[in-house]
């Protein structure tokens, strides 16, 4: 059964249930203690991930490899980055209480088992235990009607992907017989077997796991949700989640469907295409940050998918270094924008950041940093996201859909570099509040990352490059 | 040939209420409906040799899920003016859902005659000689346990979130505290007073509130409790 | 969906695979069309979900019964927990939105424009 391998995801669900106890017991107000102890908890799991072998258990529903290590890594630092920007949140008073890291904790317990995900019933499960705690998550201020509004649409919207998701697993199992990659991959192997309801059950599965990482058709909820949910949740809902879902997809692809490559690739460069334009081209009449942000992401995932329609070791290489380059780039971004506090309300306008180079000039230098490195400008980490990526499509011959990437990425640029004008030439608005501690944190780590990542590629072009090769082989 | 039979009336019967579940104008109409489509979805479960899910469906389904939505469209109060005119109203519903619920049961109660028959309502062979229900067992808790530890974790997400979310402490509610209630003293209580003839009871003689200090040592979250038991 | 599946093509059949396919996709079709035609309440919304997911049910166990396999039982079950918890959470969401907005029409839900 090999049970050892799933130590990490077991050690942190028991933190979790553990913290809760503690959070219910305690009196008075347990939000700062439990959220410590659950940063404590992610990062004693990450070490355990990495202490752990590489193998195949619970019959061939887990599995752990050098890939869903990496992943799972990525997925812990953005939860932890997330929990520290909640303790500098106070816009509602309901957010301040304990149960809102243990939902984090266990929401990242089912993002762990994503990453390690061996069969379509670990798949499923994983998305699910994801997906209900980020339900609750946006509707946590429950209060705020944006923000159940949020919460409301995302539910609806995100069961119904769901349920298409589990249609696609019970079309797939039925007509090839088994829900293991393992024996998918030899069932598909044989050209003769792939029927045309399995081809509908992948086609249901694609779509499920697009609409999480809202990528083009199955992005409308992405605004919405991310302008009423309250800010760390958009932080934590833009970051580890779409890491593990897009996780899911290169596996499953590039695992048992990759001897259907020639269906599916034309069907990810389609999203990916659509998924760039609507990015960039719909976050140019934006005047809320946080829709900008969303927008932003759905680009971000379009140029993701280039690396996994090209199909190849470099390709995938190129999809890992780019999401971990894409959550510190939002990690950080998100904590300037919880940063912006005005006589103790939350503002969220572009118009609000007018001259803030001069009422606070670390603030403005990092968002600019963030902003600079979403367009794709060098030498920052987000130009060689871009760059593996764009690399790889071309090193395969797909020269059209990088050129695509390359001019969205000029048109994303205009409404990144807009920001930095209005907080560097603009009229200068009155001052934000003094912020606290966790989110300049936050924000110079990410932003140390960022700024830095050209001089130290190394380690982690390496490890994403281990990550590839133990997916393909 | 009966096996047909049976499928077709509860496939029909299924897709019919699960027709009305969408286009009632009446969301109780609609959670009645529901329940009509889980008892055939389980009819249908036992056809194919499911007999475990089956019930599973019956108890967590129609037990709980279908209970839990009936609740929530009445404690909502929407359609208000349509809510108001009673239980009159769903009357001739409920019996229509109750006469068909019945209608089957009788027929699948009368179907048991048929035994030498049963191979053919399900089309899987049972699989190893084992009971369905000792199979899925066997199977959930070894095979299968890391995903039935998960789905531990999705209700235990599920609760936390209907707790955080619609859980309130509303401050001035007045609880019982027994505890409270037995420690009471009769002199603390009562004030026998002397009625002079002709004037009476003054509101100053009876109407004194009892000290706060002396009525409630303990200051924590009832403290609002206080003076319940007059 | 006539593909002969081991297990079942031997013994005299009147009711197939098929058959129960077509139950579920019709069920499948009408817990979509209950999401995107609805315009009066979110519950029935999440009673359409509830719909979607007894349809895949039927799909798991019509499948395991053919395959001569019980995983798809297996995932039925998983499916069930699961369906329950998201009953639950959706009607707290529910709940909550109803509190704060004063009604539940789909109408209504239009707080930002998306």
């Amino acid at each position: 059964m090999n049970w050892t391998l799933a130590i990490p995801e077991i050690v942190l669900s028991c933190c979790g249930m553990a913290i809760l106890l503690y959070g219910v017991l305690s009196r008075g107000n347990a939000f700062f203690m439990s959220s410590m102890l659950s940063v404590g908890a992610l990062l004693l799991t990450g070490v355990l991930v990495l202490s752990t072998d590489a193998g195949s258990g619970f019959f061939g529903l887990f599995i752990t490899d050098a890939f869903s290590a990496y992943i799972k890594l990525t997925i812990l630092v953005a939860a932890a980055l997330s929990i520290v920007m909640a303790l500098g949140y106070a816009e509602h008073a309901n957010m301040q209480r304990f149960e809102f890291p243990v939902l984090i904790l266990l929401c990242s317990v089912g993002m762990l088992v994503m990453a390690s995900a061996s069969s379509l019933m670990t798949l499923y499960m994983g998305i699910e235990l994801m997906s209900l705690s980020i339900y609750v998550l946006a509707a946590f201020a429950r209060d705020d009607l944006r923000s159940s509004e949020a919460g409301l649409k995302y539910f609806v919207l995100g069961a119904l992907a769901s349920g298409l998701l589990l249609y696609g697993i019970s079309l797939v199992y039925g007509f090839a017989g088994s829900m293991s990659f393992d024996a998918l991959g030899a069932a598909l192997a044989d050209p003769k077997k792939v029927s045309a309801g399995l081809v509908t059950g992948i086609v249901f599965i694609v779509a499920g796991l697009a609409f999480k990482i809202s990528a083009v058709p199955f992005h409308m909820w992405t605004p919405d949700v991310y302008e009423g949910a309250p800010t760390p949740v958009t932080a934590f809902m833009g970051t580890a989640p779409k890491v593990a879902a897009m996780a899911l997809l290169v596996r499953s692809l590039a695992g048992p469907f990759s001897d259907l490559l020639g269906q599916w690739q034309q069907l990810i460069i389609l999203v990916s295409i659509a998924s760039m334009l609507l990015g960039s081209l719909a976050a140019i009449g934006q005047s809320n940050i946080k829709r900008l942000m969303a927008y932003s992401s759905i680009g971000h995932m379009g140029y993701a998918l280039i690396g996994l329609a090209a199909g190849t070791p470099a390709g995938i290489r190129g999809v890992l270094i780019y999401l971990v380059t894409y959550v510190f780039m939002n990690s950080g971004t998100f904590a300037c924008i919880i940063a912006m506090r005005r006589r103790g309300r939350a503002v969220e306008g572009i118009a609000d950041l007018g001259g803030l180079s001069k009422t606070d000039p670390g603030l403005a230098l990092a968002l600019a940093i963030f902003m600079f490195s979403m367009a794709g400008i060098p030498p920052f980490s987000g130009f060689w996201g871009k760059y593996f990526i764009f690399s790889a499509a071309v090193a395969q011959g797909m020269w059209p859909i990088a050129v695509i990437g390359v001019l969205t990425s000029v048109i994303g640029a205009y409404y990144y570099v807009r920001i930095i004008k209005v907080m560097y030439f603009d009229n200068a608005e009155p001052a934000f509040d003094a912020r606290p501690a966790s989110l300049s944190f936050v924000a110079a780590a990410s932003c140390i990352f960022t700024t830095f990542f050209f001089l130290f590629p190394a380690p982690l072009v390496a490890a994403a490059d281990a990550a590839a090769r133990a997916l393909l082989g | 040939m009966i096996a047909a039979l049976a499928f077709y009336l509860f496939a029909a019967i299924l897709i019919g209420s699960a027709v009305m579940v969408v286009t009632a104008r009446n969301p109780v109409h609609s959670v009645l409906f529901l329940i009509l489509g889980f008892f055939n979805a389980a009819a249908l479960f036992l056809l194919a040799g499911a007999e475990f899910l089956a019930m599973i469906l019956v108890i967590v389904y129609v037990g709980a899920v279908a209970v839990l939505f009936l609740f929530v469209v009445m404690m909502l109060d929407i359609n208000f003016a349509q809510m108001r005119e009673g239980f009159q109203r769903y009357a001739p519903v409920g019996a229509t859902v109750g006469a068909m619920l019945l209608l089957e049961l009788g027929i699948v109660l009368g179907g048991w005659k048929f035994a030498p028959d049963a191979a053919n309502f399900r089309f899987a062979p049972r699989i190893a000689e084992l009971e369905n229900t000792a199979h899925l067992g066997q199977l959930l808790y070894t095979d299968y346990i890391l995903l039935f530890q998960l789905s531990g974790l999705v209700l235990l997400v599920a609760m936390i979130g209907a707790i955080v979310l619609t859980l309130r402490d509303r401050g001035p509610s007045r609880r019982q505290i027994i505890a409270r209630q037995i420690a009471r003293k009769a002199s603390e209580t009562m004030v026998m007073v002397d009625a002079p003839i002709g004037t009476g009871v003054g509101a100053a003689d009876y109407l004194h509130p009892i000290p706060e200090a002396a009525e409630k040592p303990d200051t924590h979250e009832h403290a609002h409790a206080g003076h319940g038991g007059h | 969906m006539n593909t002969p599946m081991p297990g079942m093509g031997d013994t005299k059949m009147v009711i197939g695979l098929g058959h129960y396919l077509t139950v579920s996709a019709i069920l499948l079709v009408l817990g979509i069309f209950g999401i995107f035609l609805n315009r009066k309440n979110v519950i029935v919304i999440l009673m359409s979900i509830e719909l979607i997911l007894l349809a895949v049910n039927l799909n798991l166990v019509a499948f395991s019964a053919a395959l001569a396999d019980l995983a798809g039982q297996v995932m039925a079950m998983f499916v069930l927990t699961v369906a329950a918890a998201e009953a639950a959470i959706g009607l707290a969401i529910v709940v909550i939105y109803s509190r704060n907005r004063g009604s539940i029409e789909v109408e209504d839900v239009t707080m930002m424009k998306g």
